[in-house]
């Protein structure tokens, strides 16, 4: 029925009309008292050096994922662990496969060279 | 739990992880054996996924049935054939080629599952699965300037779909209060009226696989994507891609979503009608012959929409049909396209002038592809399009039917137009096009699916009607 896609068009207004209505209620409560040191940019409070629009080096990034796939691989280390007598065999295979493939990943980027600082 | 359910993608997955083990201890000049070394890894998967017995592992999550094995050996094929097409171009241009056929290999894996799972979330995570290998993919000609911009492109578009589509899905859990789509099938049934919170849900669901799918007007990403990409990841985009947004959208709406057929059967009209219509006009006017492919593989898709429409179980027959053969018609064009590419380093159309006489066996094979895209008997092309168009009038949408063959017309003209450029243009240049083992065998597997299929199609629609009694109509 044509007339239950206007429900859809009512949800785009909506949408749109409820993010504005709270930016217009927020800036009439909040109270606005700007001074130099709070509009400069935050960074986790060390003084702000120079731009934010400079090229990092690539080999950040990798870093970043390589550390990002091993505190992935505690977040589902802890429960097992945790909960390690109740689970029994299956579960301890179960994680060491996970933690082979994991391996497998790390072998991967030492062979690529991932870890060297260039 | 039935484990032995999913050997057939464990062992895909432990290939391709094979694939990049091997790479650490080859020789750079000779890694191009990973390329038939990863066609070795298809063939078995293939006898396995056969072999292999059908039922449900994972709670309702994941169901190996007629449905699914189909689906698989569709996206086992056309890794296959994009494979086969890869290797001569990977050898020359690709750096990190294993890397290349282990991204294919997993986003394969991907799709299968994708096109097994049986409840919303696990059939998001395949989704993904899939897309960011070819995220990658498609970005992998890392000094070229327009494959990064295709990979950054089909990156943020294909995130911001993907955003699209959870958000559906988790309007859909919360009107059903859960993800098994037989689930929501019982609690949809049961509801008087669906109310409005199941039509936005279901216009977001729709979009989400639209834009996977490539249906206007949600195909801007398409023809950028498939031009910057290597052309081998283009053949495989437009087949297996779409191929898998299908399985699941088929999955999602025919083993979901029946019992509210009226709120979204306009809606797949409405984009079937759009996607054939722009998809046809627009690709008249390319010079570039991998972007006249992209535009007539979105019109493609909206044949396919057609059916989708009818929601029968002829319809799911002739879609996957299609699909299958559609595979071998888009594949096989790509892989001429590549195999002039690899010689003459230019897609440009106007360079196709007098490719008859340079190499008939190329221009021959082009113009058997292009009939069969078109839908000329006897390819198989025509079988697949009678049957979409028989499921639509089934249901009586004439005029939509009409729509669709008078734009098949329309399409006649674009094809029609290369292959005049090949035989009816004299030659700039005289030497000889060579094509390698590799795309030979690509190219007569496509001539030979294309043919058998539109010969003796009889095997295959029964197979594949198989699949579509999957559902409950």
């Amino acid at each position: 029925m044509p007339s239950d896609y206007a429900y859809v068009g009512l949800f785009l207004i909506f949408g749109v009309a409820f993010v504005l209505i709270t930016f217009f209620f927020a800036r009439l409560l909040r109270p606005s008292r700007p001074n130099p040191i709070k509009n400069r940019s935050y960074e986790c409070g060390e003084t702000a050096v120079g731009s934010a629009w400079v090229q990092y080096n690539v080999s950040y990034y990798i870093y970043a994922l390589i550390f990002v796939i091993f505190d992935v691989e505690l977040v589902f280390l802890f429960p097992w662990a945790a909960a390690y007598r109740s689970l029994g065999l299956f579960a301890f295979v179960e994680m060491f496969i996970f933690i082979m493939i994991l391996v497998f990943g790390l072998a991967y980027a030492w062979r690529k060279g991932a870890l060297k600082w260039v | 739990m039935n484990l032995t359910l999913i050997i057939p993608e464990i062992f895909l997955f432990l290939w391709a992880l094979l694939i990049l083990f091997v790479d650490f201890f080859t020789a750079e000049e000779k890694k191009h054996r990973l390329g038939p070394l990863s066609l070795v890894g298809i063939v078995i998967t293939v006898v396995l996924v056969v072999f292999s017995g059908q039922g449900q592992a994972f709670g309702e999550m994941f169901s190996a049935d007629y449905y699914s094995l189909s689906f698989a050996i569709i996206f086992l094929g056309s890794a296959f054939l994009a494979i086969c097409t890869s290797i001569d171009f990977a050898r020359e241009r690709i750096k990190h080629q294993g890397e290349y056929y282990a991204l294919i290999l997993l986003s394969t894996v991907g799709m299968m599952f994708l096109a097994a799972s049986r409840e919303l979330l696990s059939m998001y995570v395949s989704l993904e699965l899939t897309t960011i290998s070819l995220f990658v993919l498609s970005a992998y000609l890392k000094t070229d300037l327009k494959s990064s911009e295709a990979g950054l492109k089909y990156m943020i578009l294909g995130a911001a779909s993907s955003a699209i589509l959870l958000y559906g899905i988790s309007l859909l859990y919360g009107i059903t209060g859960t993800t098994v789509l037989k689930g929501i099938q019982a609690e949809l049934v049961g509801s008087a009226f669906p109310g409005p919170l199941l039509v936005i849900s279901l216009v977001f669901i729709i979009a989400g696989f639209s834009f996977k799918l490539a249906a206007v007007p949600f195909h801007m990403w398409a023809p950028d994507v498939y031009e910057g990409a290597p052309t081998p990841i283009t053949a495989y985009l437009s087949v297996a891609s779409k191929g898998a947004g299908l399985a699941a959208m088929v999955r999602v709406f025919f083993g979901s979503l029946l019992p509210v057929t009226s709120e979204w059967i306009p809606l797949f009209m409405a984009l079937a009608t759009m996607t054939m219509v722009l998809g046809n006009i627009v690709a008249i006017r390319q010079s570039n012959i991998k972007r006249m492919l992209a535009y007539s593989s979105i019109a493609q898709v909206g044949y396919i929409l057609v059916a989708l429409s009818a929601a029968s179980e002829l319809a799911t027959t002739s879609m996957i049909l299609y699909l299958l053969v559609y595979m071998f018609a888009n594949i096989g064009a790509f892989a001429v396209v590549i195999a002039f590419y690899n010689h003459s380093g230019t897609d440009e159309i106007c360079e196709y002038a007098g490719l008859s006489r340079r190499s008939p066996f190329l221009a021959i094979s082009l113009v058997i592809f292009f009939l069969s895209l078109v839908g000329i008997p006897p390819l198989a092309g025509f079988v697949g399009k009678y049957l979409l168009f028989l499921a639509a009038i089934q249901k009586g949408y004439y005029w939509l039917v009409g729509v669709a063959v008078l734009t098949s017309v329309i399409s006649l003209f674009y094809y029609m137009n290369v292959v005049r450029q090949m035989y009816f243009r004299k030659p700039t240049k005289n030497d000889p096009v060579k094509v390698s083992w590799s795309l030979r065998l690509a190219l007569v597997l496509s001539l030979i699916g294309v043919i058998a299929v539109g010969v003796y199609p009889d095997p295959f629609v029964s197979l594949i009607s198989k699949a579509a009694s999957v559902f409950v109509y």
